[in-house]
């Protein structure tokens, strides 16, 4: 029986699984931000909605990172900005300030935008901005327009759903309602493409489905047909809200299936896809086979070399741990400063079979201090793990690097194996902000 | 549903006159939820017996999300559904963010389709000051504000403010002025100075209640006029005054 653990000391940046407290292992405040800029801010998502502008209504030093991330990946031309000091703080007419200033930059662009993202910050929630009255206006105003409500309010982040859980479905909000096709399937809230081998896109094509993704729309109008689709797949935590947003707004069904790394929970998941798709599923033997084989293979190759992994590769990082473990992998560490509750089953199966696999915070304050090693022959999962293991063999990948299902399993040791045989610059890949995106750098 | 925003200077009687205004609708028969928009946190006692009351804030900070809706009421006072928004502490924080959070909580929480009730309530504080203090004259919000004065020169100062207000955001789909409330305190030419007021606001006056012992003899029973001297004048005054409002701003309940 699992007995209650207490929490960890204030000053406890690693622990053994063992004596763990799950979710959330490390005591929560003050945090830092490890220079490893592969995942995917607000901005970037944004970014992913064809031909649309972003604008934000904040202070300056609101904008700072923000407007970096946009010059970093050459999208100057598609953000603007109204920054906001005390005068207006004090001033009290907040929404006429909003209103003025998007139609202000709104008349300068030509052509308009079919879409804007507007990003209001915390002071606008401070100060009880009537922020649905600023949009009722700019849409009467700019009918050609459409306007979604979007945040950047990272002092909200722990009550309700965070920045980028808001981000991935406020992407999604401008979707119209429209003739539902039977045949459309959307992939929703993924930052980039699912590897077309995917046994997922593969058996949803086989049965004559057409899979839509926001990651391949070019056009405004490519986006909008995403709203002719009757079912909304989602495998990210962090999409989950924007597929249960479209389910309650324009009735496409919603179905979740988490990204994971275990044959029976991969199983599962494609046994709910041909439940609810009305799908027969083919004989995944094969594909299972191939699988092992690449485990086997890089398992060979790597011997005894630790593995580490981070959160920020995977959304899943103890279900690929436990994978791993079962495969024979000697996997040493994870990086992560809490975990999902869809982790509790892996989190508990590691207590009592890894007890020693060490837990690493990432957003302690005295990592601020930490030195990396360098050159340790480690093999790492993530840009975090990277940067903390302070090795260069590593996978660069985030949010999953889009490789789903067995096929995805095959693809990720296939990475491993080319990580293992080729170095990395670890300092300079990890500095770029948004893995897949454009970068000046 | 009707749902009104009672305003008025701090201390000038909001909170006795809606929460007897609740208990006079309570009686008629109509489903009631006062919410109270003050971080004292006392807008509905007397019609709980003075108890305390788990606040909405208080229940977010101890819980987040994850506490059910019938967390945050209570039933008062002949059924009178009583919520507390409260608020940090005096000298700390942002009363009127919390107003903002607390009104938020019951939305999301879905209070209004699950109670259903026939009139909402709010007794928001003080004058208006902020963004948070406008929250209940919103879309979605109160329909009507109505405010509280008496004849004293702060007092009208403050419904003055008030009114100014609703009319800076005439054309936002905000609330409306419903109308001014008459709280005497027996200075000179009270009712010609009220009268005024409401004329300047291009408003009426809905009513006017007596400076009485008798809701000073409520108050430390923890009760309502209406229950504790369910026969006295004043308990008919704000009978009176509830057929008014129900009849000015009351749409298919009067």
């Amino acid at each position: 029986m699992l007995k209650p653990l207490s929490p960890a000391p204030a000053d406890c940046t690693e622990m053994q699984i063992g004596s763990a407290q799950f979710p959330t292992p490390f005591a929560s405040g003050l945090e830092y931000n490890p220079p490893a800029r592969g995942p995917w801010n607000i901005v970037h998502t944004g970014m992913l909605l064809p031909q649309a502008h972003q604008i934000f209504v904040c202070a300056q030093g609101c904008l700072r990172g923000v407007i970096l991330t946009a010059a970093e990946m050459n999208a100057m031309d598609r953000m603007s900005w109204v920054s906001l000091c005390e005068e207006d703080i004090i001033g009290g007419n907040m929404e006429q300030l909003m209103i003025d200033g998007v139609a202000n930059i709104l008349q300068k662009l030509h052509p308009l935008p079919p879409a804007v993202l507007l990003f209001i910050s915390c002071i606008q929630q401070f100060v009880g901005c009537d922020f649905p009255l600023v949009l009722r206006t700019l849409r009467s105003r700019f009918p050609d327009v459409d306007f979604a409500d979007c945040y950047m309010n990272p002092t909200m982040r722990k009550s309700g759903l965070t920045p980028d859980q808001l981000m991935r479905r406020q992407l999604y909000s401008l979707l119209r309602p429209a003739a539902r096709d039977l045949k459309n399937v959307n992939l929703i809230g993924n930052d980039r493409p699912t590897d077309a081998s995917s046994e997922l896109l593969q058996i949803l094509r086989q049965s004559g489905f057409r899979v839509r993704d926001i990651t391949q729309c070019k056009t405004y109008d490519e986006y909008q047909q995403m709203a002719e689709s009757a079912w909304n797949i989602t495998y990210l935590p962090t999409a989950a809200a924007a597929g249960d947003a479209l389910q309650q707004r324009l009735g496409q069904k919603h179905l979740y299936l988490p990204l994971c790394y275990r044959r029976e929970d991969l199983l599962q998941n494609y046994k709910v896809l041909a439940d609810t798709l009305g799908l027969s599923l083919p004989d995944f033997s094969n594909i299972m086979q191939k699988t092992e084989d690449a485990l086997d293979k890089v398992r060979r190759e790597i011997g005894n070399m630790p593995v580490t992994i981070d959160y920020t590769a995977v959304p899943r990082p103890l279900s690929l741990v436990r994978m791993l473990l079962e495969h024979g992998f000697c996997v040493s560490a994870v990086y992560a400063d809490s975990f999902s509750d869809e982790e509790g089953t892996d989190f508990h199966w590691l207590q009592q079979h890894a007890p020693t696999l060490r837990i690493c915070a990432t957003i302690h304050p005295s990592l601020r201090f930490y030195q990396p090693r360098t050159n340790a022959e480690i093999l790492a999962i993530g840009q975090k793990a990277a940067y903390f293991s302070g090795t260069a063999h590593f996978v660069n990948i985030v949010s999953g690097g889009g490789m789903y299902g067995f096929d995805g399993i095959a693809r990720l040791a296939e990475q491993m194996l080319d990580a293992y045989h080729h170095k990395k610059d670890t300092r300079t890949v990890i500095q770029k902000k948004g893995l897949g995106c454009a970068c000046c750098l | 549903m009707i749902k009104l925003a009672v305003y008025g200077k701090g201390g000038i009687g909001k909170s006795t006159t809606v929460s007897n205004l609740s208990a006079a609708m309570a009686e008629k028969g109509l489903c009631v939820m006062q919410i109270g928009c003050d971080p004292k946190a006392d807008s509905t006692a007397s019609l709980h017996g003075g108890t305390k009351i788990p606040t909405v804030l208080s229940l977010i900070r101890k819980y987040g999300n994850d506490f059910p809706l019938h967390a945050m009421v209570c039933e008062g006072y002949d059924g009178v559904i009583c919520v507390e928004a409260g608020g940090p502490l005096p000298g700390q924080g942002c009363a009127g963010r919390g107003i903002i959070a607390a009104l938020e909580k019951l939305n999301q929480k879905g209070a209004y389709e699950t109670y259903k009730p026939d009139v909402v309530l709010y007794d928001v504080l003080g004058d208006v000051v902020c963004g948070g203090f406008t929250m209940p004259m919103r879309s979605g919000y109160a329909d009507k504000v109505l405010i509280l004065t008496s004849g004293e020169n702060m007092s009208l100062h403050a419904a003055a403010n008030i009114g100014m207000a609703v009319e800076h955001f005439h054309g936002r789909n905000y609330a409306e002025l419903g109308g001014l409330i008459l709280n005497r305190r027996n200075v000179r030419d009270e009712d010609q100075k009220v009268r005024e007021l409401a004329e300047d606001l291009h408003t009426g006056l809905l009513g006017s209640l007596d400076w009485s012992e008798t809701v000073q003899a409520a108050e430390p029973l923890n009760k309502t006029v209406l229950e504790a001297f369910p026969n006295s004048e004043m308990a008919q005054q704000y009978r009176v005054l509830t057929e008014t409002i129900l009849h000015t701003c009351g749409g298919t309940l009067c």
